[in-house]
């Protein structure tokens, strides 16, 4: 018997696949079917929420901003309140309770709820200059309502987490975190046409309370400007939630041009009282 | 700040320790791959064969037990593509060089401890693989694995027969 002293044959236990292709192929075939995932329940959504009676909506969500001893004694509260129920009596045998609530945060920003609670935040406040600026913002914000998108956004938010709740087992944090940043870039361009869309129904509430379209673009106007000092450029506007504000202003510039309403017309001061600290 | 840009600058720390993690163990394992072939080529005529029963052809002078153990680390990427592995299936190749490396190690430091102690063969070599665990937030994570070789080194006569 002789002994022959041959090497090990090489790539029989092993493979020869470059790790990095490995990498790209899971990585991206499971980013990929997350996303499909989650595109495929935003779209089953978007179908069922019109199915969903306001009524039904009030009750599982009405809790969301349930009145409140502090915030009925908030001056401001009450205030916003009168406001929104003026914009809200244009938008005839709306199936909603609306409430105003105001949130303690220094980001300018309003928030619809599932139920008909708006939030307003105080640097939302403290930016507008007068009542036709917040008119339109919350006349926005019942845009939101009309088109039920503040239902949509949180239905595709519930299924985004469960897709990804799913993919965070097994080392898959990053795929997950992959996929999430995919999916709301993804989102980008929907949720702009809906933005469009509740702007274009706020600027004619505000049109209908009273009876010209002034100063309405003005407050993004002035967002855009202060933005501007740590903006980006247009990846900047491209990735915000809220379309571009400076296009924003144009567009309702546009609108009110297409429907002759009139842009000038005397502006109403602003009736918010500042809270006593 | 915006929400995508947020979870790009978070993903952006994990996505570079695996990028670390891939650089620094594609390069130890390319030295570790040469180092072996080198060896094996050093050692290829000292035999090491899984035979129980010793040849009756063979004189033998001397027996030992001889063992050869490495141990080695799994690298963050090599564990990343694993995990991401046990949602879809399939062959783990990451681990597949890992354990082909270990095994040829061993086997490897076996032969040097024979030759060392002056034994030209070992017979009824064995291999025995241990994982290492490791700590993780669910506390099973494998920290690497350990190969053991051991067999019987033989000193044979100079003039059988």
């Amino acid at each position: 018997m002789e002994y022959d002293g041959r090497l090990p044959a090489e790539g029989i236990n092993t493979s020869d696949e470059h790790p990095l292709r490995e990498f790209a192929l899971l990585v991206g075939g499971l980013v990929g079917a997350a996303v499909a995932c989650i595109a495929i329940a935003a779209l089953a959504i978007d179908r069922l929420v019109p199915l969903l009676p306001p009524a039904l909506e009030a009750r599982w969500f009405g809790g969301w901003l349930a009145p409140d001893a502090e915030a009925e004694s908030d001056p401001r509260t009450a205030s916003l309140q009168t406001l929104l129920d003026r914009l809200a009596r244009h938008w005839s045998d709306h199936p909603y309770a609306f409430r105003v609530a105001v949130l303690d945060d220094a980001e300018p920003n309003a928030i619809a709820l599932p139920g008909g609670g708006i939030l307003v935040t105080t640097g939302l406040l403290a930016q507008v200059a007068n009542e036709n600026e917040l008119a339109l913002v919350l006349g926005h914000e019942l845009g939101h309502y009309h088109g039920r998108d503040h239902l949509r956004g949180l239905g595709r938010g519930l299924a985004t987490q469960l897709v990804l709740g799913a993919l965070s087992g097994g080392g898959g944090e990053v795929v997950a975190g992959l996929a999430a940043t995919a999916g709301q870039l993804a989102q980008r361009g929907f949720d702009r046409s809906q933005e469009s869309r509740a702007d274009a129904f706020g600027l004619a509430l505000v049109h209908a309370e009273y009876g010209h379209v002034a100063g309405a673009g003005d407050f993004f106007t002035r967002l855009a400007e202060s933005r501007a000092t740590g903006a980006t450029g247009r990846l900047a506007g491209y990735l915000a939630t809220h379309p571009l504000h400076a296009d924003r202003v144009t567009a309702l510039h546009a609108e009110a041009a297409a429907r002759g309403w009139a842009s000038e017309g005397p502006l109403t001061p602003l009736a918010i009282p500042t809270p006593s600290k | 700040m915006d929400p995508a840009l947020e979870a790009l600058i978070q993903l952006g720390a994990p996505l570079a320790l695996l990028a670390l993690a891939f650089f620094t163990g594609r390069r130890a394992e390319r030295r570790h791959y040469q180092s072996i072939r080198a060896r094996e080529r050093e050692l290829c005529m000292l035999p090491a064969v899984t035979f129980r029963q010793i040849p009756s052809s063979w004189g033998v002078d001397g027996v030992g037990l001889v063992t050869g153990s490495v141990v080695i680390s799994v690298d963050h990427f090599k564990r990343f593509l694993a995990g991401l592995r046990t949602l879809v299936g399939g062959r783990i190749k990451s681990y597949e060089t890992l354990l082909d490396r270990a095994r040829r190690e061993a086997v490897l430091r076996c032969k040097e401890q024979a030759r060392a102690r002056g034994y030209h063969a070992v017979v009824n070599l064995r291999l025995e693989t241990t994982r290492i665990a490791g700590k993780s937030r669910k506390g099973n994570a494998t920290a690497g694995v350990e190969v053991l070789a051991f067999g019987t080194g033989l000193e044979l006569r100079r003039d059988p027969r």
